[in-house]
This record gives C-alpha cells, sequence and structure tokens, in this order.
C-alpha cells in the first residue's frame, strides 16, 4: 500500500537525524533523575502529606509511589514536551526544502497531497513515540522504582485512587496529553511548510506556544475572555482524567477547539504545500 | 519526424516583478539529446522545475508524452527522470536506502537499485552514507535516482557541475550510451562544449524567451560562425586554390594551416578540387564554436 510505504520513507527519514533522538535522550536522562530524586526525598514528602492529612485520614503504606511520582513529572513536564515534539515537526517538510532533496523526491509521479499526508502521519506517528516514551520513562520506570499503591490527587478536595484505577486514569491522561502535543506538532509542522529551515518554524511555534500559555494562565479580565479559545488553555486537559467523577462534557469541548485549531492548522499547511514553489 | 516527447506551450512564470519565462514554446522529439542553452538567469532552470512541476506556470502547458503536466501531472511524469542541479540527498543514510526510498515511491524492484548502481559504477560504495561521497559520487547517484523508473525521457539540468574533467567526460559518455539505449535525453548546460559534443537539437533561451529552437545542423553548422580547418601543402597554393572556389566565402591562413568559411557539405568537393591541383592534404577539421554562437545570439539583442 503507497500510504505505508510512503509513511515508511518518512520515517526512515524523520530518524536518520540525530535531532530526532535529543527528545528521547533528554527523557531517558531527566526522568531516572527525576525519580531519584523523588525517592530520595520520598520520606520527607510522606511525612509533610501525614502531616497534612493526619486530622482526616489514617494513612497506611506509602503515597509517594510510581503513580504520585509520574503525576508530579507530567506537571513539571507539560510545558517542555511541545519543545521536543517541535524539534522534529518543524523539520519534517523545511528540513527537506533547505536540504534540496524535495528536487528529487517531488519530481516522482505522486502528488503532493500523499506526500504531504504520509509527512504528516509520520509527524503523528513520532508524537506518539514520544509520548508513549515519556509514559514508560515516568509510570513505568516510577512504578518499579518506588512501587505502585493509591494515587493522592489534590483537587478540589482529596482524591485517592486506587491502583487499579490509576492505570487506567494514566491511560487516560497521556492519551489527551498526546492530543495536546498533536495540535502543537501541527501548529510547527505549518510553519514548517512555509520555509526552508528547521529552525524557523520551532522559534515560532515555540513562540507561540509560550505566548498562549502566558495568557492563558494570567489572571487578567481581558486575558480571561479569550483563554477559552485558545489552545494552549486545554495544555492541561490531561489533569481531568484524574477528576471525579471525570468532566467529559469540558473534556469533549476541550477536544473540540483543539479539534477546530489541529484542523486550521493543517488546513493552511496543505492550502500552502500544495501551491508552493520549489526554488531551493 | 520523431513524435514530440515534450512540448512546451506559451510557458510564463514571474517571481514578484521579476518576469523569469516569458511565453517560452519549443518541442522535444523522442530520442533526441536536446540541449537547453541559456545564460545565468535567463530561465532555464525555472523552465526545467516548471516541466517537472516543481514550480507551477502562471500561463502556458507542459505535455509530456502528450499528457499535459498541468492536468495529468502523474502520468505525464510517470516516464520522466530528473537530476537537477547539484544531486541532493538524505545524507546521513546510505546510498544504497537513498535509492530505496525512492523506489517505494514508484513501487520499483530492489533488482532495479543494484542495476542503476553498478551502471553509475557505486556498487561498492552504496552500503555508505551519502555524507561520505564526493561531489562526484553524488552526481554518479543523482543520475542513478534518475534511472530508477527506467525513463523514456530524461533531463538533466547542469548535470557537470562542479566536476572535474574526468567526471565530466563520463557523465558525457553517460548521455551517450542512455541516448544509444533510445532514451531522449533534455540536458541543460552553460557548457556550451560539452553541449556541442553531445546534442542533436537545441534550444537556446535569454530573459526568459525563446532565441533560437531546432537541430544543431539547421541552427549552427549553417552559420557563418562555422569554419573549417585545413592542413595542407603547400599553404600558399591551397589559398589560391579555395580562394577561386565560389562555394568559399573565406580563406584564413592560420599558422600551418588554413580557416575556411564554406558549407559542410561541400567540404568533399573542396577536398578533391585541392587534391585535383596537386596540394597535399593531411587533415580536415570542422571548427566551429557553438559559444561564439551562443554570445552572438545572447549578446546581440535578439532577445
Amino acid at each position: 500500500m503507497l500510504f505505508l510505504r510512503l509513511t515508511h520513507n518518512e520515517l526512515i527519514k524523520i530518524f536518520s537525524k540525530w535531532r530526532s533522538y535529543i527528545g528521547f535522550a533528554a527523557l531517558a536522562i531527566l526522568m531516572p533523575l527525576i525519580i531519584w530524586g523523588i525517592s530520595k526525598g520520598g520520606s520527607g514528602m510522606q511525612q509533610q502529606v501525614e502531616r497534612q492529612l493526619s486530622d482526616s485520614f489514617f494513612i497506611v503504606g506509602s503515597l509517594v509511589n510510581g503513580f504520585l511520582a509520574t503525576h508530579l513529572v507530567m506537571n513539571f513536564l507539560w510545558i517542555h514536551i511541545p519543545f521536543l515534539v517541535a524539534l522534529v515537526a518543524g523539520d519534517v517538510v523545511a528540513g527537506e526544502g533547505g536540504a534540496g532533496t524535495f528536487r528529487i523526491y517531488l519530481t516522482r509521479p505522486i502528488s503532493r497531497t500523499r506526500i504531504l499526508n504520509t509527512k504528516l502521519a509520520a509527524t503523528a506517528i513520532y508524537t506518539i513515540l514520544l509520548i508513549i516514551f515519556f509514559a514508560l520513562m515516568s509510570l513505568g520506570l516510577g512504578r518499579i522504582w518506588l512501587g505502585g499503591g493509591d494515587l493522592l490527587i489534590m483537587h478540589n478536595g482529596i482524591l485517592l485512587l486506587p491502583e487499579s484505577a490509576a492505570w487506567a486514569r494514566f491511560g487516560l491522561a497521556f492519551l489527551f496529553a498526546t492530543g495536546t502535543m498533536l495540535v502543537v506538532a501541527a501548529l510547527t509542522f505549518m510553519f514548517s511548510t512555509m520555509v526552508n529551515n528547521g529552525i524557523g518554524p520551532i522559534i515560532g511555534a515555540m513562540a507561540i506556544v509560550i505566548i498562549g500559555l502566558a495568557i492563558s494562565n494570567i489572571p487578567i479580565s481581558i486575558f480571561e475572555q479569550i483563554q477559552p479559545y485558545l489552545f494552549t488553555s486545554y495544555f492541561d486537559i490531561w489533569q481531568q482524567a484524574f477528576y471525579d467523577p471525570i468532566p467529559w462534557g469540558e473534556i469533549g469541548k476541550g477536544f473540540l477547539l483543539l479539534g477546530i485549531y489541529l484542523a486550521g492548522f493543517l488546513g493552511v499547511s496543505y492550502a500552502i504545500f500544495l501551491r508552493k514553489d520549489i526554488t531551493s | 519526424m520523431s513524435e514530440p516527447i515534450l512540448q512546451i506551450q506559451e510557458l510564463s512564470k514571474s517571481f514578484r516583478k521579476r518576469v523569469a519565462v516569458d511565453h517560452l514554446s519549443f518541442s522535444v522529439q523522442s530520442g533526441e539529446v536536446f540541449g537547453f542553452l541559456g545564460p545565468n538567469g535567463a530561465g532555464k532552470s525555472t523552465t526545467i522545475r516548471m516541466i517537472l512541476s516543481l514550480i507551477k506556470p502562471e500561463h502556458g502547458d507542459i505535455n509530456i508524452f502528450g499528457k499535459s503536466v498541468r492536468s495529468l501531472r502523474n502520468k505525464a511524469l510517470h516516464g520522466v527522470g530528473a537530476l537537477i542541479e547539484d544531486a541532493d540527498f538524505y545524507e546521513n543514510i546510505t546510498a544504497q536506502r537513498n535509492l530505496e526510498i525512492l523506489a517505494r515511491l514508484q513501487n520499483i524492484s530492489s533488482k532495479r537499485i543494484d542495476e542503476v548502481l553498478e551502471l553509475v559504477e557505486l556498487s561498492d560504495r552504496a552500503q555508505d552514507k551519502v555524507k561520505s561521497y564526493s561531489h562526484g559520487m553524488k552526481q554518479r547517484l543523482g543520475i542513478a535516482q534518475a534511472l530508477l523508473n527506467e525513463p523514456k525521457l530524461l533531463i538533466l539540468d547542469e548535470p557537470t557541475t562542479g566536476l572535474d574533467p574526468r567526471g565530466m567526460k563520463e557523465i558525457r559518455e553517460l548521455v551517450r550510451q542512455l541516448s544509444g539505449e533510445g532514451i531522449t535525453i533534455f540536458l541543460s548546460s552553460h557548457l556550451l562544449h560539452e553541449v556541442e559534443q553531445v546534442c542533436t537539437s537545441l534550444a537556446i533561451i535569454n530573459r526568459g524567451k525563446l532565441i533560437k529552437s531546432g537541430s544543431l545542423d539547421e541552427l549552427f553548422y549553417k552559420t557563418d560562425l562555422f569554419t573549417t580547418e585545413f592542413h595542407v601543402s603547400p599553404l600558399e597554393k591551397a589559398k589560391q586554390v579555395l580562394s577561386n572556389q565560389s562555394q568559399v566565402e573565406e580563406v584564413i591562413v592560420a599558422d600551418s594551416s588554413l580557416k575556411v568559411k564554406a558549407p559542410t557539405d561541400q567540404l568533399g568537393l573542396l577536398n578533391r578540387t585541392l587534391v585535383e591541383n596537386g596540394v597535399e592534404v593531411t587533415a580536415i577539421i570542422p571548427r566551429a564554436s557553438l559559444e561564439d554562437y551562443f554570445l552572438s545570439l545572447t549578446e546581440s539583442g535578439e532577445s
């Protein structure tokens, strides 16, 4: 099947570049370090939590476990993961323009739409692989290193999720996070169709993400009016996977907006790429 | 007359206010080695990129094998192979892998990859990463990728740029070999002696407009820039004999030979006349400079 053959091509191109491993390498170094840190400071953290909860709860076992560590790590890193996604998504189209390889690739009797479809698919696969790796390095490693147990969530009170429920909730959380990261990938991909170097799209996308995150989090009334319409306001949508009950209506609305942004970014990408003159 | 394999009709393209190609029309017949000439910035590369649908024309159309590149792009490009300027590949992967990537686009067998690597003499370096290749090797790999789909029309845009004399000769010989195998070749080059050596027809453009097109014989050998060098003895007697011939326009003594301006189809007759008049003829060498012809056209304001 042509689509699979061409997607295979794009994955070979992505994984032939060292920049594609930066995200994996960063997570492979950072995650064990963070989990090691949590394991070392775990007893202090446990005592602090116990002190806060001792009036209402009788705590048995360790709350500082792999689940809590993963939840903390996800809170720390969702601002940084977009950069790792953009690093590759920004290069997928622009990199080829800059390297001049479009001169041999786009002169074949295959439509540009098909080629862009496969570039997009490869970008999405890369993003998903990065999130899976993040999940393995945080949840997998955390569970092995720090053990299991109940997951403590503080949101409008205290929620203790049993281990059996925690797995499913993390599954949902990573799924939601993948959705937001795909929007970041699409944004960077759009910039990538506009230029012929891989750096510009990364800078452009990160500038928008940073500005968007700032507006999404600053409690000023004028910003608060536009916050519901910014895709960056939904970067933490994964946290809703841990609420009880899960606010499916709110999540649905969030993903509807993310979907509109995704469609918009991709629409612009196709419009540009299909009309683009390859002069490099 | 063979079938036109490539037809350019009223092709135009501008980049902002600069007109790159201006109502350009010409055709390439099947089996030809077609030279596409023009000074830098004449619009050659833009034209080639439009043929290959890398650049969209503003006006006009291109037909390859009778199919419009505008409306039937994929069918039109099906039998086309191309190398545009420097051969740029995915540097971090091997030559074999690069060709596999391109082969996958058209479902081409691995046997064909081996064949083209053999043809350009890169089989023994096929497993090396392209970033370790010299410029000449990359150009040869560029030709290999252009031949992957067994094209009927091969488009080469400045294929010898940056090559040493040996590399240029190799590419030239390859062009002749491929032409001998029945492949129509569209060759853009600024190296005029190269075009002169391999091409059968040509088009010359300047500032995006066509100046001349036709067979090399029609365009060039019948111009007054074409001269023939006669190595004769004695020189003065030979000059006198030739000067008396009505077909001869001009005879100039140059070193130990004569430079004679006369139609090419009269050279046999002139040789016989010299011999009959007791002149020893040791060599007759057509000396024509496409460069002079090219410059006369591009600098004369014909554009």
